[in-house]
């Protein structure tokens, strides 16, 4: 840009960000090249001439920029740092006129003069008390824009998710229940649903939670789709027998019967009752071969043990099974 | 079926309707489709169908979606029955739209056959209970916890039959499979889900006015 011959280059005319009162006797210190000090007493002297030196400041201090952060793009820029605290001498300045005023009430009494002691009062609170009201105000402003846009986005997604829950309930429709494509279609369709209705926070060793879990695990696996309804409050937890018990009868279901399955868990303070029931071939106890240990060891053997039950019988109308459950929460406390 | 069930579908993915239209049964029949709030009222009203077949989620008219819709078209079609078919599943959406009036909630993971029957279970004065549903009634109304209505006119909570009924749809018996645990008739099933679903409407527990009220559907 320039082309001139090299000039003595002088330092551009810019108020530094780390200064005593307003950075106007160093900004301008630099760009003429003097001596800071000299610069702050021809400032006082001049003051002393009917107030020149003040109004100049306050003139240089209006206008002059403030010099540019020495911060590496994307760093928040740092505040301007006065070394004397300007609001506290400017509300001490106002309270000493104030007290000043009150004190000589006698020989200047008037309206002018309580009109300036009001004014000086009142510019000391707006001291002491402004940034504080504009800081508040300013986080409440954020606090809404935040809210407005939580909202904004909760109900876009809602919106969003709804139409690929219905592209995923089609696509199991059309595709059949036990098809791959279905298969695939159900799992991401809990994992979205799971994700969108669930209440946040919500235990991970609750009972009623892990069974769905596992149930989600099952369908990707099998060609099954697990109907899980939870009711009451239930304190059991997932790694205790019950769950392991629930668990292996969910597993021969998905690998034996496979379809439609339901289960039921119903928890109260007394007890906790888990239904299994699937459409499947159906299955008799009675018949099953002595080496198969699956439902007699994992389910009613370790039921049995844990102080619990297992019935295993026929479902509804003599198709499927239907595993029942049933363990008595005080019972545990005895043992 | 020796007549066919009007029906008009509503519901604001019309790749949904088709796909719909296309899996129910001979015996519904297809009179009418809508994809928002003020189509569905106009549709109801103009078709007068049996049964209509309502998404819970639906743009348009004050935001209500299909419980506005209930609200709204109930008065001008008083021989239509509201069956509620959502991809949702979360007890507000439910609650809302039965307690606006819809006589069954499903889920649109149901197969052809089912939404047909259970077209044909609301098209004929019942209600419509999957097991999820019938969970959450149990929850609500405290039935879990060993709450037991004393009298019959009592609203907030459930008799001993009724919460037998409700535990065994909600381990995913039929109602026949039901009828038959209990040695009762279908009907008398079909009867007690009905008298649930009353109570689930007029009740005032605070569960359910609380989630209500959230919605603000009250």
């Amino acid at each position: 840009m320039s082309s001139l011959p090299a000039a003595p280059r002088r330092v551009p005319l810019l108020r530094p960000r780390d200064c005593v009162v307003g950075g106007v006797s160093v900004g301008l210190a630099r760009h003429l090249g003097w001596e800071v000090g000299t610069v702050r007493w021809l400032f006082v002297g001049t003051s002393l001439l009917g107030g020149a030196g003040v109004l100049l400041y306050a003139w240089l201090w209006a206008t002059v920029p403030v010099e540019d952060p020495v911060t590496d793009a994307g760093t928040a820029t740092p505040p301007v740092r006065h070394r004397i605290p300007l609001r506290w001498v400017g509300v001490v300045a106002c309270l000493v006129a104030a007290l000043v005023l009150l004190l000589s009430w006698e020989r200047t009494g008037g309206v002018v003069a309580g009109l300036v002691f009001t004014l000086m009062v009142l510019l000391a609170a707006i001291g002491v008390f402004g940034p504080w009201a504009i800081r508040l105000w300013h986080e409440l402003m954020a606090e809404r824009t935040k809210r407005v846009r939580e909202e904004e986005r909760a109900e876009m997604a809602a919106h969003l998710h709804d139409s690929v829950l219905q592209t995923l309930a089609l696509i199991q429709n059309r595709a059949g229940a036990s098809s791959e494509v279905a298969r695939i279609a159900r799992a991401q369709e809990r994992e979205l649903r799971e994700w969108l209705y669930a209440g946040v926070g919500t235990a991970d060793s609750d009972l009623a939670t892990d069974l769905k879990d596992y149930a989600a695990a099952l369908e990707l696996d099998y060609p099954v789709r697990f109907d899980v309804v939870a009711v009451g409050q239930s304190t059991e937890r997932s790694s205790g027998e019950l769950a392991a018990s629930s668990r292996e009868a969910m597993l021969n279901a998905a690998r034996h019967a496979g379809g439609d399955v339901s289960v039921y868990i119903e928890g109260s303070a007394a007890a906790v009752d888990i239904f299994i029931r699937d459409r499947g071939p159906g299955f008799d106890p009675a018949q099953v071969p002595e080496h198969r240990l699956g439902v007699r060891e994992s389910i009613i053997g370790r039921m049995r043990r844990a102080g619990g039950s297992a019935t295993v019988g026929c479902g509804a109308g003599g198709t499927g099974t239907e595993v029942h459950l049933h363990f008595d929460v005080g019972r545990r406390d005895e043992s | 079926m020796t007549e066919a069930i009007t029906v008009v579908v509503v519901d604001d993915h019309s790749i949904f309707r088709s796909g719909l239209r296309a899996d129910l049964e001979d015996y519904v029949h297809v009179i009418g489709e809508a994809g928002d709030v003020d189509g569905a009222v106009a549709a109801v009203t103009r078709h007068q169908p049996q049964v209509v077949l309502l998404d819970v989620h639906l743009p348009g008219g004050q935001g209500g979606g299909g419980a506005e819709v209930i609200r709204r078209a109930a008065p001008t079609a008083p021989g239509s029955r509201f069956l509620a078919l959502s991809v949702s599943d979360s007890a507000e959406d439910v609650v809302g739209v039965i307690r606006a009036g819809a006589r069954g909630y499903i889920t649109k993971g149901s197969s052809g056959a089912e939404v047909s029957r259970a077209v044909a279970t609301v098209a004929g004065g019942d209600a419509v209970f999957s097991p999820r549903l019938a969970g959450f009634v149990l929850d609500a109304f405290g039935a879990a916890a060993g709450e037991q209505a004393q009298t019959d006119e009592e609203l907030d909570r459930l008799s001993a039959r009724e919460r037998e009924v409700m535990r065994l749809i909600a381990r995913g018996y039929s109602y026949k499979e039901v009828a038959a645990e209990l040695y009762i008739s279908i009907k008398t099933v079909e009867t007690h889900v009905s008298a649930v679903l009353r109570k689930l409407q007029l009740s005032s527990r605070h569960e359910l006015t609380a989630w209500a009220l959230e919605r603000r559907l009250l």
